[in-house]
């Protein structure tokens, strides 16, 4: 009896999902006079805006998010492991740094980003990629150096130990031992921070201009209020969304069990 | 094989002093066991000795080498830990050669001391295996292994039998007494259980709270036990311990209880009355027998005797052919039986 | 063996330098910018003290804002925690393609924003949203970015994309409970209700706590939404902080104004924190 209540439930949740999905998908192709009668269900595809978007310099501002969110994640990457060792391992900075690494994650973009545009504005940064990374990593070191704390904790300090009596120095120990058990879950948490990093307007909309337009920002350009380009804006949508969506897929499993095994503990 | 000499070791975390200088010197190609409860700094020594924990002040000598200063690495030590610490990623065979990669061993060396710790350990058939893949003895024993093939100065056993089942535990203490008279190791083997100390020691230490209570054989230990600490730890069921006034009260206990704060007797040494031959020396007295444990040759009686004073004793099966819960038979202690400590825990002479 | 500390802080020295650059740096800035009345065309800057912020006080637009951000928080939240809680437990008992389901119903949380925000502006059109076509056939006239509707759109559009984060968190903390209580309760009887309220509720507290805090805190961010459907309109109905903030420091330039709501803004997140903290403190001390 529950259980037609938890099917529906799931089913509804699909649809809801699923639906603005669909209608994006269908408007991509769609000409203009079809995009200006929604219930009409049937249509000529067209790939019309699909020469807009590589035209139109879509491609190339995914590009852009696709190289920001590279370089952003390496650095968090690098960076984040050897502090959150550290503060695994040998509670370096105690419970200071914790807190510290909480509190950067809690501050809205808001109050950073004043500083950080006339900072960039000053050294003359201003519409570099220099400037969204910088900005990109005020929210995705936190995230990956927190979970990557979870996940150090994970892993029995006995395999280090084990490691330097047999004749390894610590570093060594490190990265024969602990690094390839959490190797997974850094990869985990590379994707997550890309993520984050592939979605930003709010930074690149202020810090970057022409020369490095983001996804997103190229997305929100097509908001007119005229509403007109809706179609190439739809192709625009899904060249943002789909490598998300794929990504999700692969990430998904990992990602319960992690949070559910790692970050939830702490 | 070498031998290990503490001096005067002290460990200290802020104000507390989990080890208080200890002296100890580990025999060469003999084991030792340091036993106690949980918190009486016996790991925490253990770990000084490999250098996984920085010594607050003291010296260890390895041989003749001051290797107090010395990394992990540069001890010459192998060590075996509680939960084995097998690398998951890698197989049987790599996680066993491990240690001897880190130092550059020649290959065909590697193989070959693989091989020959396998075999000893009874794993050679495992060695392309993942560790996931073993059962906990198993595990146990390529752990061993690793620590074997580096032919170290010493072995370290940091409870490495805790996280096995009663049975596999047993086979394993064997396991283990049988690979040391094979190689003549030194090891020191670290557990808070007193009858896997009693059954693998060639010398006992018993800490608590950071001090040695007394360094024995297990005979020494079991017969002569330095401290009450020492009588009550080692030996099981525990000894019984009773104030001296309360055993003269309610057991009619005389002169052996003079001049001393508690007494001690172990339950093997409360027999039925009738064991004991007339002639001997001994304390007798009636008793109510409240609860019969039987444990196959043996049975373990829970006693009440005069003044509500519990009392267990240890009896063969067969004597109590006709004792059974709720009788109130007679006891005897013979004279000897009884260890007398001083109000400060210490041993007193009879 | 005292070289130990040193190790431990070289690899801890990257970390925090990028983070005391990025973050320590502008923060500091800014509440400087704060006591300021610093414009992007003004020459010569003045150190106004409290000024900016008292001027908040009188601000009416200001208080707006802060009572829509509010408001949106607080019902964002809490339809997501119910809805997701339901959901959780749903995907939880679910056997049949279960990997691909949960996949898809999570893909709405890694949408970029702005793309759903664009997206459901055209959805809910009233010239080209399939939505008003369809309650046009059934005789329903709804104007969702109207000015009564407005917000509560933007709520809609927040619960479908973060719902499924909820979701993935109180799944990951079903999924990460005892199975012990679970079995007693059944053996004595209780009935799926009483399961719920009195074992699954209480051993998911932390979690749920958790979900909140971190939900809650994305919320008073919210942006894009506002940027892609309405801005701020119609009138200030969906004027948010964040959005305010970025006007009054991009389009109105008065950079010290902006830093100090934005100030206000990390005021009311961190109380926010510290009272959740402590309620989760105290549940934990009474269990």
């Amino acid at each position: 009896m529950i259980g037609v209540w938890r099917r529906a439930l799931i089913a509804t949740a699909v649809v809801v999902v699923a639906f603005p999905y669909a209608w994006v998908t269908l408007a991509a192709f769609k000409d203009r006079a079809a995009l200006n009668d929604p219930s009409r269900l049937s249509f000529t595809p067209t790939l019309a805006n699909w020469r807009e978007v590589v035209e139109g310099r879509v491609l190339e501002s995914a590009l852009t998010s696709l190289l920001v969110g590279v370089v952003t994640v390496g650095i968090a990457l690098v960076v984040g492991t050897l502090g959150a060792y550290a503060i695994s391992r040998f509670r370096s900075g105690g419970a200071v740094s914790r807190f510290g690494i909480l509190l950067s994650q809690l501050m809205p973009p808001a109050v950073l980003v004043v500083p950080l545009f006339l900072v960039a504005f000053d050294l003359q940064l201003r519409d570099t990629m220099v400037a969204v990374v910088a900005s990109h990593l005020t929210f995705v070191l936190p995230v990956v150096t927190w979970f990557l704390i979870g996940f150090f904790d994970g892993v029995p300090r006995e395999f280090e130990e084990q490691a330097m009596v047999d004749g390894y120095s610590r570093l060594q120990a490190f990265r024969r031992v602990v690094l390839p058990q959490v190797l997974p879950g850094i990869g985990a948490a590379g994707i997550f921070a890309f993520v984050l990093s592939w979605n930003d307007l709010f930074y690149a909309l202020i810090l970057a201009g022409g020369n490095t337009t983001t996804l997103p920002v190229k997305v929100a350009s097509f908001n007119t209020f005229r509403g007109v380009e809706l179609g190439a804006m739809s192709a625009a949508i899904l060249v943002s969304v789909v490598p998300v969506v794929i990504a999700c897929f692969f990430v998904q499993r990992r990602l319960v069990r992690g949070i559910s095994g790692g970050g939830l503990k702490s | 094989m070498a031998q290990i000499s503490l001096k005067a070791l002290v460990k200290r975390y802020g104000d507390i002093e989990a080890v208080r200088a200890v002296d100890l010197d580990i025999a060469d190609g003999k084991i030792t066991v340091l036993v106690g409860p949980s918190g009486c700094g016996k790991t925490t020594t253990l770990r000084m000795i490999a250098g996984l924990e920085s010594v607050t002040s003291g010296r260890i000598l390895i041989g003749e080498r001051d290797v107090t200063g010395l990394e992990p690495k540069d001890r010459d030590l192998a060590m075996v830990f509680q939960n084995y610490a097998l690398y998951p990623h890698m197989s049987v065979a790599d996680n066993i050669a491990f240690g001897l990669k880190a130092r550059n061993v020649p290959r065909a060396e590697i193989e070959r001391r693989v091989r020959e710790a396998a075999d000893l350990l009874d794993v050679g058939s495992l060695l392309k295996r993942k560790p996931g893949q073993l059962s906990g003895g198993q595990q146990q024993r390529v752990a061993i292994g690793r620590a074997i093939v580096r032919e170290p100065a010493a072995f370290l056993f940091d409870e490495p039998l805790s996280n096995l089942d009663a049975k596999l535990r047993v086979e394993m203490r064997t396991e283990i007494l049988r690979v040391q008279r094979e190689l003549r190791g030194t090891i020191i083997h670290v557990t808070h259980d007193q009858e896997e100390a009693m059954t693998l020691a060639h010398r006992v230490v018993v800490m608590n709270r950071g001090v040695l209570e007394q360094i024995g054989s297990p005979a020494d230990v079991y017969q002569r036990p330095a401290t009450e600490f020492v009588a009550r730890f080692i030996g099981s069921p525990q000894m019984n311990v009773l104030d001296a006034d309360d055993a003269r009260a309610s057991l009619g206990v005389a002169g052996v209880g003079d001049g001393a704060a508690r007494l001690g007797v172990r339950p093997e040494d409360v027999q039925l009355a009738g064991e004991v031959a007339h002639d001997r020396p001994a304390v007798r007295f009636p008793a109510l027998v409240e609860v019969v444990e039987l444990l196959g040759a043996s049975a373990i009686l829970t006693l009440r005797a005069r003044a509500d004073r519990r009392l267990r004793a240890l009896v063969s099966a067969r004597s109590l052919a006709h004792v059974h819960e709720g009788d109130e038979p007679e006891f005897a202690i013979e004279r000897d039986a009884w260890h007398r400590f001083a109000a400060n825990g210490a041993r007193m002479a009879t | 063996m005292s070289r130990r500390i040193p190790i431990g802080y070289r690899f801890l020295a990257p970390l925090l330098a990028l983070l005391a650059l990025l973050v320590a740096y502008p923060l500091g800035y800014s509440l400087w910018l704060s006591l300021t009345n610093r414009t992007i065309t003004r020459q010569e800057i003045a150190f106004v003290g409290l000024d900016q912020y008292s001027g908040l006080l009188s601000n009416a637009g200001y208080g707006v804002a802060m009572r829509n951000t509010l408001i949106f928080v607080v019902c964002a939240v809490g339809i997501e925690l119910a809805l997701g809680l339901l959901i959780a437990l749903a995907l939880q008992r679910q056997r049949w393609a279960r990997d691909v389901t949960r996949a898809f119903l999570l893909t709405p949380m890694f949408v970029t924003p702005i793309a759903v925000g664009l997206m459901f502006r055209f959805l809910l059109n009233q010239q080209l949203g399939a939505i008003p076509q369809v309650l046009d056939t059934a005789g329903v006239t709804i104007d969702f970015f109207g000015p009564t509707l407005a917000l509560a759109t933007i709520v809609a559009i927040d619960v479908w994309q973060w719902t499924p984060f909820m979701v993935l968190l109180l799944l990951a903390g079903l999924e990460s409970l005892p199975r012990q209580p679970f079995e007693a309760a059944k053996v004595d009887g209780a009935s799926m209700w009483m399961t719920f309220r009195r074992i699954t509720l209480p051993l998911l507290r932390p979690v749920i706590a958790i979900a909140v805090v971190l939900r809650a805190l994305d919320a008073f961010k919210i942006f894009e939404y506002v940027f892609a459907t309405t801005r701020g309109g119609p009138g200030t109905a969906t004027e948010t902080i964040q959005y305010q903030i970025y006007r009054t420091a991009f389009q109105f330039f008065r950079l010290g104004e902006a830093a100090a709501m934005g100030f206000v803004l990390v005021g009311v997140v961190l109380t926010l924190v510290v009272v959740l903290h402590r309620l989760l403190m105290r549940q934990e001390a009474a269990t």
